[in-house]
């Protein structure tokens, strides 16, 4: 991509609606000024901004997304933010597999009294994603490419094992699983780390076969992997019941994707 | 839901006068509103909030038969209610309203670039705009409140907001912890601002206020209120209007009822344990003070060995050694929290040797001292030796406006030590005493005088701040290191050192706060729903505050505070029925696999798995739900929709948003 003069990026920010909101609100009635870059969407709790509505936000080509909440310990829900936090956690990593700077998501918190505190944070912030560029710029990929893995991206967020793993973070992490054991916070990562790598593999497989008949190595090439991996992954999608063999060309089975 | 395609928008610009108008090009967005997709007609108004901006708002429903309205003009959190309102009077369901904040977060927020003010405007309405065609109508459900209510703590809030309530007719439950009620009062002599007894204070009646000691019987129980001593708040459910409350009723071994208070259990009582509150000794059964109330004498259940001489010797047989903790459930429809304050622990700061050096007491120490009452009768004396001083230091903010602390000032302790001074002062005029403190802050009314009596009483009034206290080993005097204002370094002798410590929320507070599933401020106090518009509100509805348990006040404030939270408390009661707000989560019971997640996420019990006919399925307490969203946002099926909030409707704000600016 090429670079674009005097770059105006389009920032979109998720405010709760008792601090973030209400500081937004602070800084409006005390004149303070922001760049007008940044358009807002109330929700009633951080923890409401499910995931995959960050990653749509990215799909939609927009160009940095902040999410603010309460502070931590002072959620008008007790604990929402605390789920935020988790939640963003996990978006930022899939971001980093698509490609891109995981920075373009801001996770922070604003008191509903921090009215010059919301204000820094969408200066610096619009700053920065000023300088990272239009949404794409620190990759490589073309725009539809990058929109095919963001669109996978997505829907890997929105798969089960995901978001078991981050709805039981803090009680695997911080108290015991089932068997009385401790899962270490690096371990817990690993796990997050490899989930999130084989959910967005599939979910790019999926979406790079469409409505045709593929044999591993084709499907291979649409996804830039190994024809080892891909096949890993393609028995698992078959167990899903998401591709089926639809015959065999020598002794590679070829697919195809069944449903939606 | 699905997208409404036969959606008819009205969108409504408010100019705010000149505070949009001056810089967001206000016809221009009007304009721009009327292209967008199903916006059958846009108008724009000098004040839309007014009363004929609303008029404009409903003829304009009537007129092009909207199914849809959209404002844009201020923030939603103050200015809502009053468009749902107004769309409601004209026959619209008020979930079908939706809107724009161009005030604060266009014409304030960008005034130096009104173009761009005015794009951003535009692209806001449009965002609404296509969340508004996946809008639905949500119907509110009312829900029968109980006439009945829990008042926690039994201090000074506590019983004012209990005997309130009370008054008004309904049935009052007093929890309190303690075995006897008063709170901190009951451990004080005189308070201010009127300098005379604390135990009538809690008993001043609402529209008579006559003196009746608390303790003299004066506290004429009334027939609806019920005390629970020695209590405790196990568990809650429910919501506002049908809250379940487990209570703990610890064992006083003592019958109440039946104990006369003759004393000749404690004249056998072989155990003493040492008070170093009270700065002497007691039994392990004792009478905390003459006026205790409930009264009866109380078992120390951690000193006493069970050795059963009491028992033997009580002429009532009010003793029963084998009394059992019960539970007692109870049905309420409000709660008050006045579960007060603890007086910080100074002995955190090493620097001032506080449990470590005899002669060093805090105020309510002193307080206890100065109580007609209390261990000296109102003698104030050195613990070392039991003489008096001569002369007298009191340190202000312990742990008080301390950033490492607590950075909060506790608001009363500069009135009581003053109090204290003074009262000294009165009886002894020959000791001399000194108060160093950071600040002298005395707003409230009247309070004034004191300083002004203080300074004529030839009270040291001194700013400076208190690096150190050592000990005098053989006279045990203490001798303080002062910094003083101009930054000079001095020393000063003390028989007698007082330190204002600062207040700090009682212990149990974050406990019960899990219980209760009550919001806890930086500083540790209960936070109420909104500083100036819900003080004694919670964001609990049904549950309300009272008294230092929501930040430190003096009593006087307390007082009001607590006749706030009773009438509060009183509102849905008397109307017997509340509105329960139709934002709330349902459960896709297709989709929904009962793994639970939905359950351990929620911190309000309003979601939980049940045993279905489709077997496990979560299902929503809509009147237990706040509408926070977490739930749905983490399902791993998706199974979970926030009426109000959709997935749906969000996308298509950012749907809207991308594809014009993206």
């Amino acid at each position: 991509m090429t670079i674009q003069e005097n770059f105006e990026p389009d920032v979109l920010g998720f405010l709760c609606n008792w601090c973030s909101y209400a500081s937004a609100d602070q800084a409006g009635l005390s004149r303070m000024q922001y760049p007008p870059n940044v358009r807002i969407i109330r929700v009633m709790c951080s923890a409401r901004v499910d995931p995959t509505i960050v990653l749509e936000a990215f799909v939609q080509g927009l160009d940095g997304v902040m999410v603010l909440g309460c502070h931590l310990g002072t959620c008008h829900y007790m604990t929402g933010n605390y789920y935020t936090e988790r939640r963003m956690k996990t978006a930022k990593k899939v971001l980093k597999n698509v490609g891109l700077n995981p920075e373009r998501l801001l996770v922070d918190w604003v008191s509903a009294a921090e009215g010059e505190r919301f204000a820094t944070l969408v200066r610096e912030f619009t700053e920065k994603v000023r300088k990272l560029g239009p949404l794409g710029e620190e990759t490589d990929l073309e725009l539809q490419q990058l929109r095919t893995r963001l669109v996978a991206a997505k829907e890997a967020l929105a798969q089960q094992r995901i978001r078991w793993l981050v709805g039981r973070e803090r009680e695997l992490a911080e108290d015991k699983n089932v068997f009385g054991e401790k899962v270490s916070q690096e371990e817990f990562d690993q796990l997050m780390l490899q989930t999130i790598e084989k959910e967005f593999a599939r979910r790019r497989i999926l979406l790079s076969m469409g409505e045709d008949v593929l044999s591993v190595k084709e499907i291979a090439q649409r996804v830039e992997a190994s024809p080892r991996e891909v096949l890993k992954n393609m028995v698992s999608l078959e167990r899903a019941g998401l591709v089926s063999v639809v015959g065999i060309e020598g002794n590679s089975p070829k697919y195809r994707r069944v449903g939606g | 839901m699905e997208e409404e395609k036969n959606a008819r928008i009205g969108v409504f610009v408010c100019h705010c006068g000149r505070n949009i108008a001056g810089v967001v090009n206000v016809g221009e967005v009007r304009a721009y509103a009327e292209t967008l997709p199903h916006v059958v007609v846009a108008e724009e108004h000098l004040f839309v909030c007014s009363e004929d901006g609303q008029r404009v708002i409903k003829d304009a429903i009537k007129k092009h038969e909207l199914n849809r309205v959209i404002v844009a003009s201020c923030t939603p959190r103050t200015h809502e209610p009053v468009f749902k309102t107004a769309v409601e009077e004209a026959g619209l369901n008020p979930y079908l309203f939706e809107m724009v904040n161009i005030r604060e977060q266009c014409s304030f927020v960008h005034e130096h670039a009104p173009e761009r003010a005015t794009e951003k405007a535009k692209d806001l309405i449009r965002m609404a705009v296509a969340k508004a065609r996946f809008l639905e109508p949500l119907e509110s459900m009312k829900e029968r409140v109980a006439d009945k209510a829990l008042v926690i703590g039994g201090g000074v809030a506590g019983i004012t907001a209990a005997l309130n309530l009370a008054r008004y007719g309904f049935q009052v439950h007093l929890v309190e912890k303690k075995p006897y009620l008063g709170g901190k009062i009951a451990d004080l002599g005189r308070v201010f601002p009127t300098d005379d007894c604390a135990t009538c204070i809690p008993c001043v009646e609402a529209y008579e206020p006559r003196r009746r000691c608390l303790y003299s019987l004066g506290f004429a129980l009334p027939p609806n209120l019920t005390i629970h001593t020695s209590s405790e708040i196990e568990e809650l459910t429910g919501y506002i209007g049908n809250f379940t409350v487990e209570i703990v009723k610890h064992p006083s071994y003592i019958d109440v009822e039946r104990c006369i208070s003759c004393g000749l259990c404690e004249d056998v009582c072989p155990i003493e344990v040492s008070d170093n509150f009270n700065l002497g000794k007691k039994k392990a059964v004792y009478l905390p003070f003459p006026q205790v109330y409930p009264h009866s004498y109380i078992i120390d259940v951690e000193a006493c060995d069970r050795c059963g001489k009491c028992v033997g010797i009580c002429p009532t047989k009010a003793i029963k050694l084998e009394d059992r903790a019960e539970e007692v459930e109870l049905q309420v429809g409000t709660i008050i929290v006045a579960t007060g304050y603890e007086e910080y622990d100074p002995s955190d700061i090493k620097e001032y040797g506080y449990g470590e050096y005899n002669n060093v007491i805090t105020q309510l120490q002193l307080a206890k001292l100065l109580n007609h009452m209390g261990p000296t009768k109102g003698e104030v004396i050195r613990p070392s030796d039991g003489k008096r001083p001569k002369k007298l230091v009191m340190i202000q903010c312990v742990g008080s406006r301390d950033p490492e602390r607590n950075p909060y000032c506790s608001k009363i302790c500069c009135m009581i030590a003053l109090k204290h001074a003074l009262a000294i002062k009165e009886r002894h005029p020959q000791v001399d005493i000194e108060i160093i403190h950071k600040d002298i802050r005395l707003a409230g009314r009247n309070y004034e005088d004191y300083y002004r009596k203080a300074e004529d009483a030839g009270i040291g009034i001194t700013r400076g701040n208190v690096l150190k206290i050592d000990q005098d080993e053989k006279s045990q005097s203490l001798i303080l290191n002062v910094r003083t204002f101009k930054g000079k370094e001095e020393t000063l002798r003390a028989d007698l050192i007082v330190l204002t410590a600062g207040l700090v929320p009682s212990k149990g507070t974050e406990e019960l706060a899990h219980i209760l599933g009550l919001s806890i401020g930086p500083d540790g106090f209960f936070k109420e729903l909104h500083p100036k518009l819900a003080p004694v509100d919670t964001a609990i509805g049904g549950i309300y505050l009272s008294g230092c348990c929501q930040g430190p006040k003096d009593i006087p404030e307390t007082v009001a505070q607590a006749c706030a939270a009773a009438s509060r408390a009183a509102i849905p009661m008397a109307k017997k029925e509340v509105t329960i707000e139709a934002m709330y989560s349902v459960v896709d019971e297709d989709k929904c696999t009962g793994c639970g997640l939905c359950e351990l996420t929620c911190p309000f019990k309003a979601i939980r798995v049940e045993e279905t006919e489709k077997g496990r399925k979560a299902k929503v307490i809509a009147a237990s739900c706040k509408g926070c969203g977490a739930c749905g946002a983490g399902c791993p099926q998706k199974a979970i929709t926030m009426r109000h909030f959709t997935d749906d409707q969000l996308v298509a704000q950012v749907i809207a948003l991308a594809e014009v600016t993206a």
